[in-house]
């Protein structure tokens, strides 16, 4: 398992846009991906309930990849978050 | 046979939705955001709303009110799930010109107003009125097909969709 903790810093946080970005990266892996905060996480490929946790600016996204690419999954996704968010 | 006759007479379940507004239906390329031009989000259509409110285009369950209240989700009792996003950019105005009509977790049927928005005031503010709504859960459907770009009226049927 690969983990992720990420602290959000766009002021607007994680909203429609960023949301359909993440998840469109996420499922090009074959790896599972469980994301959210500490204690309410969700199916990183299911848009609905990304958009849902409807994090905000300074709040903590965990993200847990499981799976044969998970390292390379939790790499790019890591990427795009500091790059984005 | 018993019943062989009805397996084989059935139809691919086919399910419409219904336009959320009163304006026009236009194509995504038309959204000023790229997000929705490239249908990141799932198969797009677009809308410029004539009125200020957002119907619910199928019976369902509101899944999400955004807290700014200028977007929702919807899941249809048939399974689609479903983006109502009011204008582009329009999370910066942090609900001003917003006023949502239902709670998160409500059952809706469909033409139920959803949200109320002030167009004057949303355009006066410097943002674009375009709606887009797209469909987040492709993979659960054979086929998704938006009609062509038209005038609509809340409740015109503007999508099938097939399981």
């Amino acid at each position: 398992m690969q983990e992720i903790i990420y602290k959000i810093t766009d002021p607007r946080g994680i909203h429609a846009r960023p949301a359909g970005q993440l998840v469109k990266l996420i499922k090009e892996y074959k790896s599972t991906c469980q994301l959210g905060s500490a204690t309410n996480l969700v199916d990183g490929k299911h848009l609905l309930s990304v958009m849902k946790l409807s994090l905000q600016q300074g709040d903590s996204l965990t993200l847990q990849f499981s799976g044969a690419d998970e390292k390379e999954a939790a790499d790019a996704v890591l990427k795009f978050l500091q790059e984005n968010l | 046979m018993f019943g062989l006759d009805k397996l084989f007479s059935q139809k691919t379940p086919s399910f419409n939705l219904v336009s959320p507004l009163d304006g026009e239906l236009i194509d995504k390329s038309a959204i000023p955001d790229p997000t929705f031009v490239e249908g990141i989000l799932g198969p797009t259509a677009g809308f410029n709303p004539a009125v200020g409110v957002i119907y619910a285009p199928c019976d369902g369950k509101i899944t999400q009110m955004f807290r700014t209240g200028h977007a929702l989700t919807i899941t249809s009792l048939f399974g689609a799930e479903i983006l109502i996003h009011v204008g582009i950019n329009t999370v910066d105005l942090k609900g001003k010109g917003f006023k949502p009509l239902v709670n998160e977790d409500a059952d809706v049927k469909q033409g139920d107003p959803l949200i109320e928005f002030d167009i004057p005031a949303i355009k006066e503010a410097g943002f674009s009125l375009e709606v887009p709504l797209v469909i987040c859960n492709p993979d659960d459907f054979k086929k998704i097909e938006f009609v062509a770009p038209t005038q609509v009226k809340a409740g015109d049927p503007i999508c099938t969709l097939e399981k």
